[in-house]
């Protein structure tokens, strides 16, 4: 969508615009000067939309090859006196705890916003994390916008928050603000500056203990300072509801209040107009630290107050502590009563339970008896890889060499596309924990004692995020261990952005083509080999191989990301291949299905049985080689051809 | 208003429902869009809902609320059906898309015409040929473009049949302008033509 979107338009136009665009534009708008991520859904097209237009607008704007690395590159800059931004995802705030709660310390010469996208609902991550809670440890504030517009605009006052405080602030999102629509407002654009210096203070930068621990008192004063501030923040705002109907804060009277916190006030204000509900809202943007005076003159006028949130009790604790500290006797219910969920995200319905069961009253409309019964029919789709991955070739050669090899055997599994394995038929991988985790803990699966073999999978990115320190440890530790590094030169997952081994930059610039092979080798690992994907044989023969020898070995199995393959030949104007099969040698007997379950896969009964190849093959040849009656073949290319070949014709 | 889309990931849910908000936009219309389109790059479930006008609050439409559901995928529908208000107009392109779970055995497709029934026990359902009709116009591609002609021909939708064409024109390269207005076309003419009495043929069973 390059020149098409939204991001640069003028001010006062009024578009539609991503959370994530309108999170982008307000960076713009604030004058932002360094941005910096690792791709993690939901967030990652908050800095992959920045990137477009960074070499025009004269920002730097980069993907990190890890969060650690970011946040680190992010807090540099703003050291240095310019605006920096840092995006990712909630797990990703767990590698930059580390730096963070360093930075709050020494405190920010400019601007320093991070970015985090939450994900209660779990759409795409391995827990539903509350990353407030990084807020609360560091000591960094949390703004959380309810809409799109909010969403810009707070992007855009967080620096002068993070300014006004010294600190580094937090903007926390969800997927219902990342990934939804809304029309936005724009302001002014602002040229980043790019004259930064490093000016010396060792006793502000160097956070040895000496240096440090003087600083702490420094860090209370400033939440103390940030307190005030929020209570006087212009999101968080009070109104007054009677019999549905918005009034002004004080022009009716009200014994009962919602405290609403980021994007569930929309969900709370639907529920109370819908439902006629009489009751005082105070829609809170600012999560840590708590708007103390405003929140305790909130409670003191009511008899009873529902704390709404997403994500852990956070506000609802805060909110507790705060009454129980300045004497105030209102009823505070919310989580801790059960009478909003602990997980998941919240929508209307749920806000709607919770506020009917207060109220006696009914949000919710009831299915049905021919809605229930419709829902019945309903079957869930099982994820799996895309028609042509080479994960999948890689995962069935894995398959087969522990099968052959007759020794059993567990694959740890890391984090990226290739968990869509997991999924029967494949059954690839045997764990997903976290970024890098696989290589260590095959090797902790080898120190337990385990006969079996102890394999591990992980993609090129996860590799160059937080695979290099396992493998150096694999080899230092002398585990034997055998990682296939499935490296099709992208990150993938998140939607093709560019990792070290891409050959390019965010911005589009020629990076170095990072030598995988010669940063294992380097590592010490003494049994490398490069392998294509699609060669299934030759990879069945390595594992067995690798299997056997002591010591860690690795595999990179390499082929270029089906989807890739796709783009390219497109923009070529060249012609997909595609599978046929033989209907009169097909027999109907799904074992290439059973195999390795790719989507391109159809079935007919007509005029017999017999498996189909639909309209997205886009030829890889896998399922070539598990067919017993050499029914599926690629017209135009020679009998026996593989995927391997087919792409080699496709350039990178 | 609270309309709901739903498909598979490759039918372009996400993309029919911008070019519908972008309309509504320039109407001076107030929207929300609320996505999910999970991991599947193909074939996995994709829903978005639209809220126009004084339903734009937040970006979920409550249970059975929906006014409207603009299905790709009869599967796809049922599994939106506990959205939509009872009698809410439904769109649907009958063409199933059976996922290699089914044959695997691993889930069932149920069978089409009992989804049109169950659909139609508490929905007016408008069901189209748009894939084939897209395929018609040119391209597989512009069936979503074949569904937005069959919503427009509804009447149902509070925008202007010029801003959606605007709308479409704005986000298609130039050279595919014309065939995605034949799409359109062939939508509308598909809802002029439709008959409530069609009966449902009964399918194979391609699942298995």
């Amino acid at each position: 969508m390059k020149g098409k979107g939204p991001l640069l338009g003028t001010a006062g136009e009024k578009v539609l615009m991503s959370g994530n665009e309108a999170v982008a534009r307000g960076c713009l708008e604030a004058g932002v000067s360094v941005v910096t991520a690792y791709p993690g859904t939901p967030a990652t097209n908050v800095v992959e939309a920045l990137g477009e237009v960074a070499p025009d607008l004269g920002f730097w704007a980069e993907f990190s090859v890890n969060e650690a690395v970011a946040i680190e590159v992010a807090a540099g800059a703003a050291f240095s006196g310019v605006r920096a931004m840092m995006a990712t995802k909630m797990l990703g705030v767990n590698l930059i705890a580390d730096a963070l709660t360093v930075v709050t310390v020494t405190g920010v010469r400019a601007g320093l916003v991070i970015v985090t996208a939450d994900d209660p609902q779990q759409f795409s991550s391995q827990n539903a994390e509350d990353t407030r809670f990084y807020g609360m440890l560091a000591k960094a504030p949390v703004l959380e916008p309810a809409d799109g517009q909010e969403a810009k605009d707070m992007a855009k006052y967080a620096f002068e928050l993070s300014e006004q405080l010294e600190l580094p602030v937090f903007l926390r999102i969800t997927p219902r603000i990342c990934h939804s629509s809304f029309p936005v407002e724009l302001g002014e654009l602002t040229k980043p500056k790019r004259d930064g210096k490093f000016v010396k203070d060792k006793k502000r930068f160097v956070m040895i203990s000496t240096y440090s621990r003087p600083r702490q008192k420094l860090l209370r004063e400033k939440m103390e300072k940030a307190k005030l501030i929020n209570d006087q923040n212009r999101w968080n705002r009070i109104v007054d509801f009677q019999n549905g109907k918005q009034f002004p804060k004080g022009a009716v009277f009200n014994t009962f209040g919602i405290i609403a916190s980021g994007l569930t006030y929309p969900y709370v204000e639907e529920v109370v107009e819908v439902l006629g509900l009489s009751a005082r809202v105070l829609k809170l943007a600012t999560t840590f630290p708590m708007p103390e005076n405003l929140i305790g003159s909130f409670i003191r006028e009511l008899d009873q107050v529902m704390i709404v949130e997403e994500g852990d009790n956070v506000t609802e604790m805060q909110v507790r502590a705060l009454a129980q500290h300045r004497r105030l006797t209102a009823r505070i219910i919310g989580k801790d009563d059960n009478i909003l969920p602990w997980s998941g995200e919240l929508n209307p319905d749920i806000v709607g339970d919770a506020l009917g069961k207060v109220f006696g009253k009914k949000f919710r409309e009831e299915l049905t008896e021919p809605y229930v019964e419709a829902e019945k029919l309903i079957q869930p789709r099982i994820p799996a890889l895309c028609a042509g991955c080479p994960h999948r070739a890689s995962y069935f050669a894995i398959k087969e060499a522990i099968r052959k090899k007759g020794k059993g055997g567990s694959v740890m599994g890391d984090r990226g596309c290739y968990n869509q394995g997991a999924y029967e038929p494949l059954e690839g991988m045997d764990t997903c924990i976290c970024m890098g985790a696989s290589i260590a803990m095959a090797s902790g699966v080898f120190h337990s004692g385990s006969s079996e073999p102890s394999l591990a999978v992980i993609g090129d990115g996860t590799f160059y995020h937080a695979g290099i320190p396992s493998l150096l440890n694999a080899v230092h530790n002398r585990s034997n261990i055998t990682v296939l590094i499935f490296d099709n030169s992208i990150t993938a997952m998140t939607g093709h952005q560019v990792n070290p081994g891409s050959g390019q930059n965010l911005m589009g610039r020629p990076a170095p083509f990072t030598n995988l092979k010669k940063v294992v080798e380097a590592l010490g690992v003494e049994h490398v080999r490069v392998i294509n994907s699609f060669d299934t044989k030759a990879l069945v023969a390595a594992v067995m191989e690798e299997v056997d020898y002591d010591g860690p070995s690795v595999l990179i199995s390499r082929s270029p990301c089906a989807l890739v393959v796709e783009r390219n030949l497109r923009k070529r104007k060249l012609k997909m291949p595609v599978a046929v099969v033989d209907v009169d040698k097909c027999t109907g007997c799904k074992v290439c299905m059973k195999k390795i379950g790719c989507p391109a896969f159809g079935w007919s009964q007509d005029p017999k049985p017999h498996m189909e190849v639909l309209s997205h093959c886009n030829g890889c040849g896998l399922c070539m080689q598990t067919c017993p009656f050499n029914a599926i073949s690629i017209p135009g290319k020679k009998e026996g051809v593989l995927g391997m070949t087919i792409r080699k014709e496709v350039p990178k | 208003m609270n309309i709901v889309l739903a498909g598979v990931g490759g039918n372009g849910v996400v993309l029919t429902t911008r070019i519908i908000a972008e309309a509504a936009l320039k109407e001076g219309t107030d929207v929300r869009v609320g996505e999910v389109h999970g991991l599947a790059q193909r074939g996995g479930t994709v829903v978005s809902h639209l809220r126009i006008g004084p339903d734009a609050k937040g970006v979920l439409v409550p249970q059975r609320k929906g006014d409207m559901l603009l299905a790709f995928e009869p599967l796809e529908a049922l599994r939106q059906l506990k959205l939509l208000k009872k009698g809410a107009k439904v769109i649907l392109n009958n063409e199933p898309f059976i996922g290699v779970d089914s044959h695997l055995g691993l889930s069932k497709y149920p069978d089409v015409c009992q989804i049109v029934e169950r659909i139609q026990a508490t929905q007016d359902l408008v069901d189209v040929d748009a894939t084939h009709l897209a395929i018609q116009a040119g391209s597989v591609i512009m069936t979503n473009v074949v569904m937005l002609g069959t919503l427009s021909a509804s009447n149902e939708l509070p925008i202007s049949r010029d801003s959606l064409l605007a709308a479409i024109k704005a986000r298609v390269p130039q050279t595919m302008v014309e065939a995605n207005f034949k799409a359109f076309e062939l939508g509308e003419k598909a809802f002029r033509d439709w008959q409530a009495a069609r009966v449902c043929e009964p399918h194979p069973d391609l699942s298995n």
